[in-house]
Parts: C-alpha cells; sequence; structure tokens
C-alpha cells in the first residue's frame, strides 16, 4: 500500500480544466518532485491534495483510506496529516515567529500552551530561527520567513509535507539557506511532494521526479531517467531548455 | 491695538466650560459607536452582499459622505416635526451625526475588510482551522490594524465635529461658550479658552488611541 495514492484526479477553474486525469503516488518517506513550465498544474495539484481547491473528479486516498474531499470531516484529517508551504511563505503577519509556529497546535491540536512553545522552539533550532522568535514576519527576510513556513508546517507532525515552489519568491542569496532546511528534512521519512525550478537540488533529493505539462502528468520517474533519458519530447524540451542556464 | 485681554472672567467659568466638554465627549462616543455598528452591516453589504444590498448601502454612503453633516442636522430637525417626529435637539444631533458616522466608518471597514490578505486565509485553511478560528485569529487581527489609524482619526474629527451641535442650541462646549461669551462679552478670551480645551481633548484622544494601537496593534502612530 502506497502512503499517499492519487488516481484519475481533475480540477477545473470554470471550464479552464487545469488537472486532467493526474494519477501519481508516493510510498511512505519518498520524496517526489513535481516539474514544468509554469501553469501546467503542479501548484493546482497540491491545493487539490490538501483542500485548498477542489477536484472534480478522480481519487486520493492516504495511507489506504479514501478522502472525501466534500465532506468537512474527511478533510479536517487531511489536513491533520499533511502541511504545505507556500511560495509566498504567508505567514501570519500580525503573530510573532513563535507564535505563527504554535497557533495551530493550540487553536487546533488542543495542546498546551508551554508544551507546542516548546516543541516551537525545537523546531525553530532546527531551520535556524530560533533566536528570531520574537521577530514578525516584516522584520524577517524572504528567506527567513520561508524558514519560519517549514517550522509553522512541521509543527502540526505533518506525514505528508507539500512544497509549492518555496524558493521561487526568494532572492538568490537566500534559496540555499531554504534548500539546506528542506534537503535535512528528506532523511527524516516525511513523504514529500516537492515543486520546485531548482533542477539540481530537485534532481538530489527526489526518489522520483513527475513531469507536467497541461494538466497532466507527461512523464514520472528516477531523476537520471528525467534528466539524462526522458522517453517524451516534451520532457526533453523542458529539461534541456532549463539545464542550459 | 489697545485690546487689553481678560481672562479671568473666563477661567472663573472654567467648570462649566469643561462640563461642556464632556457633553462633547459623550456626542463624539455614541455617534462613533452607532455609527460603528451601522458600519459594521455597511461594509458587509458593499463586500459580500447581493446587489441589492449592495446598492443601498452605495446609495446611503453616498448621500451620506456627500452632504454636510450639518445639512443633514437641519434636514432632521426641521423637516422631521412635519411628519409628526417631534426630536429634540440633542436627539436630531445624534442620530445625524451618527447616519454621518455611518456613511464614512461602512468606507473604513470595507477598507479593513478587504485588506485581509487571500494567502493567510489559505494558510489558516491549509492548517485545518474552522472559519470561526480564521476570523477571530487572522481577519480580525488584519481589519482591526488597517482601520485603526482612520477610525482614531475620524474619532477626532467626531470630537471636533460635535461643535455643530451648538447651532441647536444643544449646550456641549462650543454651546457653552457661547452662552458664556453673549453674558461676559468677552468672546475673543472665550473662544481661545475653548479652543485650548479642544486641542487638550483631541491629544488626549490621539494618545490613548496612539497607546491603544501600540500595544494592540503594533502600529507606531504619532500623536504630532
Amino acid at each position: 500500500m502506497k502512503h499517499l495514492e492519487i488516481r484519475g484526479l481533475s480540477s477545473a477553474y470554470g471550464s479552464v480544466r487545469v488537472l486532467r486525469d493526474v494519477s501519481l503516488d508516493a510510498g511512505k518517506g519518498e520524496v517526489v518532485s513535481l516539474i514544468g513550465p509554469s501553469g501546467s498544474g503542479k501548484s493546482t495539484l497540491l491545493r487539490v491534495l490538501i483542500g485548498l481547491t477542489p477536484p472534480t473528479a478522480g481519487e486520493v486516498s492516504i495511507a489506504g483510506e479514501k478522502v472525501n474531499y466534500r465532506n468537512r470531516r474527511s478533510v479536517k484529517a487531511v489536513r491533520d496529516r499533511m502541511s504545505i508551504v507556500f511560495q509566498q511563505y504567508n505567514l501570519f503577519q500580525n503573530m510573532t515567529v513563535l507564535r505563527n509556529v504554535t497557533v495551530a497546535p493550540i487553536k487546533i491540536k488542543k495542546r498546551p500552551r508551554a508544551e507546542a512553545e516548546e516543541d516551537a522552539m525545537s523546531l525553530l533550532e532546527r531551520v535556524g530561527m530560533a533566536e528570531r522568535k520574537d521577530a514578525y514576519p516584516d522584520e524577517l527576510s524572504g528567506g527567513q520567513q520561508q524558514r519560519v513556513a517549514i517550522a509553522r508546517a512541521l509543527a502540526t507532525n505533518p506525514e505528508i509535507l507539500l512544497l509549492d515552489e518555496v524558493t521561487s519568491a526568494l532572492d538568490p542569496e537566500r534559496v540555499n539557506e531554504v534548500l539546506d532546511t528542506i534537503r535535512a528534512l528528506t532523511s527524516e521519512g516525511i513523504t514529500m511532494l516537492i515543486v520546485s525550478h531548482e533542477m539540481a537540488f530537485v534532481r538530489e533529493v527526489s526518489t522520483r521526479i513527475a513531469m507536467m505539462d497541461e494538466g497532466r502528468i507527461v512523464e514520472c520517474g528516477s531523476p537520471a531517467r528525467i534528466f539524462d533519458s526522458p522517453t517524451k519530447a516534451r520532457t526533453r524540451d523542458f529539461v534541456s531548455k532549463i539545464l542550459k542556464h | 491695538m489697545d485690546y487689553t485681554f481678560q481672562f479671568s472672567v473666563v477661567f472663573r467659568e472654567l467648570p462649566y466650560l469643561l462640563g461642556g466638554a464632556l457633553v462633547t465627549l459623550q456626542i463624539a462616543f455614541v455617534t462613533f459607536w452607532c455609527g460603528a455598528f451601522i458600519g459594521v452591516f455597511g461594509a458587509v453589504a458593499k463586500v459580500y452582499g447581493g446587489r441589492f444590498s449592495r446598492r443601498v448601502a452605495s446609495s446611503y454612503v453616498t448621500f451620506f459622505t456627500n452632504t454636510p453633516a450639518l445639512v443633514q442636522i437641519f434636514l432632521l430637525y426641521y423637516a422631521l416635526p412635519d411628519a409628526g417626529i417631534l426630536l429634540s435637539s440633542m436627539t436630531a444631533v445624534l442620530i445625524g451625526l451618527t447616519l454621518n458616522a455611518g456613511a464614512y466608518l461602512t468606507e473604513i471597514l470595507r477598507a479593513g475588510v478587504i485588506s485581509v490578505r487571500r494567502s493567510e486565509i489559505d494558510a489558516a485553511t491549509a492548517l485545518g482551522m474552522s472559519l470561526l478560528q480564521i476570523v477571530v485569529n487572522v481577519m480580525l487581527p488584519h481589519i482591526a490594524r488597517t482601520i485603526y489609524a482612520p477610525l482614531s482619526n475620524f474619532f477626532i474629527w467626531l470630537v471636533l465635529g460635535s461643535s455643530m451641535a451648538a447651532l441647536f442650541g444643544v449646550e456641549e462646549l462650543t454651546g457653552r461658550a457661547i452662552n458664556i461669551s453673549t453674558a461676559n462679552l468677552r468672546t475673543i478670551e472665550t473662544f481661545m479658552v475653548v479652543a485650548v480645551i479642544y486641542v487638550v481633548l483631541t491629544v488626549l484622544a490621539s494618545a490613548s488611541l496612539a497607546l491603544v494601537g501600540r500595544v494592540a496593534f503594533r502600529v507606531r502612530a504619532k500623536v504630532f
């Protein structure tokens, strides 16, 4: 049984079909990356998985349990096991760093504040942001905010972590501090779905890579296969264009 | 220029004037909170309402922000008795200023509601927060922070604007100043003192509002 199983997933904004019949799975602790041009549906796939965008067809199962995205309790259960980190960090601007990380454990998981704060501090320690625990997001650089966002996503102890172009909004100098943080997570047994344009990074950390285009998965395979000997022309084209730089 | 200032006759009446200042603050307070009540509904109607409620709210705001508050109070005070509704001058002033405040506060609150960033709502939703938790923890703090400064300004405006009540015989600060000056004929001195009292009132109001802002919303407001 796969940890995350996606079968025939589709989604649409009005008449625009952003996801078409996507099937993908990930074993426990596997790191699967989604690559492809902008607008190919990578981010939408992540948003559908965590229940921010409704699917129009298809099935998602987590550890064998089918998710019903029309049922509030079922979606809540998904969000208990899954976290997402966004491209624009999406931190709560009115809360300190520490509060951003503890708000979900305290308000949603109903954990005692002291305990939640202790865990939050060790998470902030891991992403190198412990010293800034009392800062507000607007006092931090993009890279620092994104590291806090990663800590916030981990605070609910997710089994599955979705990373949506987490370095795309960062200055080039800040990219590595975030990538280092993610790299450290890949060895902890969390199943990850990574949307990224950082090809060298994707190649290094992924167990498998899925190439997406126009809402479909064009090709899926090991990093070596996708980058060195892609079978589909679309993948070859995309990879060659990106790796030329 | 051989005018000699004589403030002693005015200072004698200071307790009377300060009593008027209290009435001024009361008018500002009542109209502010009643106006805010209207403003919440107006803002919600304008942002989330259907076509009809949006139009009603827009017409209301357009009328009351494009006519002088004084004209609105005149209409209430002199037109309503013809329709059999007799209002005391104080009531007419309170209703007029409240309707006026409601229109401005609708716009201020609307700006607050639309300031909430979609991305933070997404993040809160993805974390598993319920709608109520999102409103309380994410939306309201944003709204409060955005509207806090224009809200403070508007309160100051109400403190000063309430002086219009004097024209209808309400004995607030300006009304009492008129009373005194017609008796002691020291108009300049009286109104100089009253001006200082207004400054003290608004500075105190600004300072306490700035304090609230700094503590509650992390807004570094300047008093001057």
